[in-house]
């Protein structure tokens, strides 16, 4: 939490999809991303986030309600530092349609499932329509099976959700908020990715 | 369950008791005596100014009841024909909320047990560190149904069901295992429905039933506690608007399209807001005072919150809340919007018992039923430490980023200006002690010592008791401002720690409220009643409401007078126990009733067109 902005900037541009800051030298350059997850209950956002953000994993994590907001910045090797301004938002159905609300001009969309739960792939399938209808054109999108620690219990496979990610122009990752693997590599992955 | 007597259209309190229930409440009322006295009861009128009760001395609207089992002489003879020792004291603990099931993982889980080993809710948090709000959470007993024992022994059960049957909401054990004990609820609401009328009450042994129709949806409470109808019903009033705030009342289009419709789904995850709703009932008077409490604060404390919180809703902030635990710490509201002590409460309580709230800052629709049961609104959270959160709602969804602006800037003020350091101090170290009751008014000269904001000795809780509150055996009081829509209660003596004890209290005080509002009797002004536990007297005036205890032993003249030293010294403290400025929901033009407090808001220099802020919403 507490990445701090100075108070009287609040015009519009800071709900632009992605903002290049002025930067003080030419050759850095310093991005604001708005991202999005979204995903079924229990499929571990709030977790992914949690890790990315904190370094640290609850596992009795508790639903969230409504959307919870944290940013992180990351430093990539070209001296570019991205902002993630992340909406961690609820996967419980009452707030399915809100939902607008949070992606609506953001940059990047990130569908979690379970790779334990073929329902929660189904959901993500739903939410990637969603986004495809409504959200910002060019939106950049990632499928994300989370709870790959948990693969003795694997229901989805990663060659059918590869599959679906390429069909549908996304970029698709496999997770554990629990150990770790791959929570930075995705959110570097999207950094890549940013216009 | 088969219920004994169905009341279609019932005055609960006149339906009669089953042999071997125990009496309702207006069963317990046949037995008063009544007294009509001229003098008193040799109360001297107490010379002073302002604390003069004259309504004390006035005969017609009192009530004085002593209640059996007293051990004074006069009430002995009370009601002696019953065979039961006691109905108003709850005979058994075996209360839900503390009993947990073996097997049931929940209970100890989340916060470390609290209840110790034996799980009778009991006297081991007695003097203890622990809150009242922080009693017991996530306690469903999800492998309980209804044909468990355990869940036969709660005694007191919510449930909400829609008009077809579906359960929706159980307090203890699972909805879905009481399909069956739903759809007999249903029947019995329906077969009422269809003679035309609308069932409310029913009595079964010991045991209450009320009903609350709310549309395509049903509440029941099924008590054997002993509330008076009224106050289960109000309690049923909270649940369902505690609904609203999660899905407003919008939620009743679906069922107009598919009668059937399954609602469970919609509530998942909010069982943790129900059961501490339902947990609230047992220790905040807030449930039935229709008012709310301050954190005590310096008056110059709590003018800096307001000032900031002021500056951010004129800037199009519907609402502006600060909070610490249940207690506000100050609040303002834009231009005409007033916020409904109900919806404070269930607004409170919603964040409280939400965990994911304090992983980080948040941003979230809820509806304020009182405000407009049909939209929602958008609320920003963001807790500033571990009790102290800040609430900043407005009425469009895109207000995210401006809201977030906004705390930053007030978070930025109170830290320099220190108020959340006072905020902490304050939680730790103020409140009103009744050993700190000022004892001669006389002797005070203009300015009084703070007595809130002095630090002090934790209160030596001995076995004995005696002693405290003075001769005069004050116990405890609730102070309300009718005016202010606030209300402030004491801190708990020794002779009332433990859970069990100021649950019992609460109660107590929630009868003695809703028998002084009784509209069938009259509203009354006074009314002093005395049992086994205490002495209860309660004094009702156009400005405040008063209910105190004291020991059962306490003399009436002595507690009269000490009556009239607890309102004097809550005016002398008002200043760091009431928020002035906010705009009271229900009085539109408080100050022509409170003549004295637009004294008193004069003398401090306050500006009066700021004060009167109405809402278009009035609801009373
Ligand atoms: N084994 C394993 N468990 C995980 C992992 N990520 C999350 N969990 C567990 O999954 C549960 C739910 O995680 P959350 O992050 O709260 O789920 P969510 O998607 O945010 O759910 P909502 O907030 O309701 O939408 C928690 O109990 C976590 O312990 C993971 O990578 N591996
Ligand atoms: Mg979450």
């Amino acid at each position: 939490m507490g990445c701090s902005s100075s108070f009287p900037d609040r015009n519009a541009g800071r709900l632009a999809s992605l903002n290049s800051e002025s930067s003080t030298a030419p050759e850095s350059k310093n991005l604001r991303v708005k991202l999005v997850l979204l995903g079924d209950s229990g499929v571990g956002k709030s977790c992914i986030v949690i890790r990315f953000v904190r370094g640290q994993f609850d596992p009795t994590s508790q639903v969230t309600v409504g959307a919870s907001f944290l940013s992180q910045t990351l430093a990539l090797q070209d001296s570019t530092t991205v902002k993630f301004e992340i909406w961690d938002t609820a996967g419980q159905e009452r707030y399915a349609s809100l939902a607008p609300l949070y992606y609506r001009g953001a940059a990047v969309a990130v569908v979690v499932y379970d790779i334990t739960s073929p329902d929660t792939f189904k959901k993500a399938q739903y939410w990637v329509k969603e986004l495809q209808k409504h959200a910002t054109p060019g939106i950049i999108m990632a499928l994300v099976g989370n709870k790959a620690d948990l693969h003795e219990n694997r229901a989805v496979s990663s060659e059918d959700a590869l599959e679906y990610a390429d069909n549908n122009g996304m970029f698709f990752i496999e997770t554990s908020a629990k150990t770790a693997d791959n929570i930075n590599n995705l959110f570097e992955e999207i950094a890549k990715r940013l216009p | 369950m088969d219920p004994d007597d169905v009341v279609a259209d019932p005055n609960p309190h006149q339906s009669d008791s089953t042999p071997g229930a125990a009496p309702s409440q207006l069963a317990q009322m046949r037995s008063l005596t009544l007294e009509v006295s001229n003098d008193a009861a040799g109360a001297e009128q107490p010379a002073g100014n302002r604390s003069l009760p004259a309504d004390f001395y006035e005969t017609a609207d009192e009530i004085e009841v002593t209640e059996k089992g007293s051990r004074l002489a006069g009430g002995l003879a009370g009601s002696a024909s019953r065979g039961e020792p006691e109905d108003w004291r709850e005979r058994s603990e075996l209360d839900g909320e503390v009993l947990p099931s073996p097997s049931s993982s929940g209970y100890a889980g989340e916060r470390g047990s609290i209840g110790g080993s034996n799980g009778i809710e009991g006297e081991a948090d007695d003097g203890g560190p622990s809150l009242p709000d922080d009693w017991g959470r996530g306690k469903r007993h999800l492998d309980e149904d209804d044909a468990s024992i355990s869940w036969r022994n709660r005694k007191k059960h919510f449930f909400i069901l829609s008009h077809s049957g579906k359960p929706i909401y159980s307090r203890y054990g699972d909805e879905h295992k009481l399909a069956g004990f739903s759809a007999t609820l249903q029947a019995i609401i329906s077969f009422v429905e269809n003679g035309g009328d609308c069932i409310k009450f029913v009595r079964a042994g010991n045991h209450q039933v009320i009903f609350l129709v709310k549309g395509p949806i049903y509440l029941v409470c099924i008590s054997c506690t002993e509330e008076p109808y009224e106050a289960l019903k109000r309690q049923l009033e909270l649940i369902y608007s505690q609904l609203l705030l999660i899905l407003t009342k919008s939620v009743d289009r679906c069922f107009e399209k598919n009668p059937k419709f399954d609602m469970t789904p919609l509530l998942s995850g909010t069982d943790e807001v129900f059961s501490s709703l339902c947990h609230a009932f047992s220790w905040n008077p807030a449930t039935f005072l229709h008012a709310y409490t301050c954190l005590p604060l310096a008056y110059s404390t709590r003018q800096a919150a307001s000032a900031i919180l002021q500056d951010v809703a004129d800037s199009g902030v519907l609402f502006a809340l600060l909070m610490c635990k249940h207690k506000v710490v100050s609040l303002s509201g834009a231009q005409k919007a007033s916020l409904h002590p109900d919806d404070m409460l269930l607004l409170a309580n919603f964040v409280i018992s939400t965990e994911s709230f304090r992983t980080s800052e948040s941003f979230s629709p809820m509806c304020l039923p009182r405000y407009n049961p049909m939209v929602f609104l958008y609320v920003y959270i963001h807790f500033l430490d571990v009790d102290t959160y800040l609430m900043l709602l407005s009425t469009s969804s895109d207000s995210f980023y401006h809201l977030k602006d906004c705390r930053i800037h007030i978070e930025t003020v109170l830290v320099k200006s220190n108020v959340l350091s006072e905020v902490q101090r304050s939680l730790l170290h103020s409140g009103l002690h009744v050993e700190d009751l000022p004892v001669d008014f006389s002797l005070r000269s203009g300015s009084l010592p703070h007595h809130l904001a002095m630090e002090k000795a934790i209160p030596d809780i001995s076995s004995s008791h005696v002693g405290v509150g003075g001769p005069s055996g004050l116990w405890h009081f609730i102070y309300k401002s009718v005016n202010l829509d606030q209300y402030v209660s004491s801190e708990f003596s020794s002779p009332l720690s433990g859970s069990t004890r100021r649950k019992r209290l609460i109660r107590a005080y929630q009868k003695l409220y809703f028998s002084m509002h009784d509209k069938r009797t009259g509203p009354h002004k006074t009314q002093f009643r005395r049992d086994e536990d205490y002495v209860l007297l309660c004094w009702i005036t156009q400005d405040f409401e008063l209910y105190a205890a004291f020991d059962p032993l306490a003399e009436k003249a002595i507690a009269i007078k000490t009556c009239n030293r607890v309102c004097q010294w809550v005016r002398d403290v008002e200043n760091e126990i009431f928020l002035f400025g906010a705009a009271p929901f229900s009085c539109p033009y408080p100050f022509l009733r409170g003549a004295v407090l637009s004294d008193l808001l004069r003398m401090k220099g306050f500006v009066l067109h700021y004060h009167i802020l109405i809402s278009d919403h009035c609801t009373k």
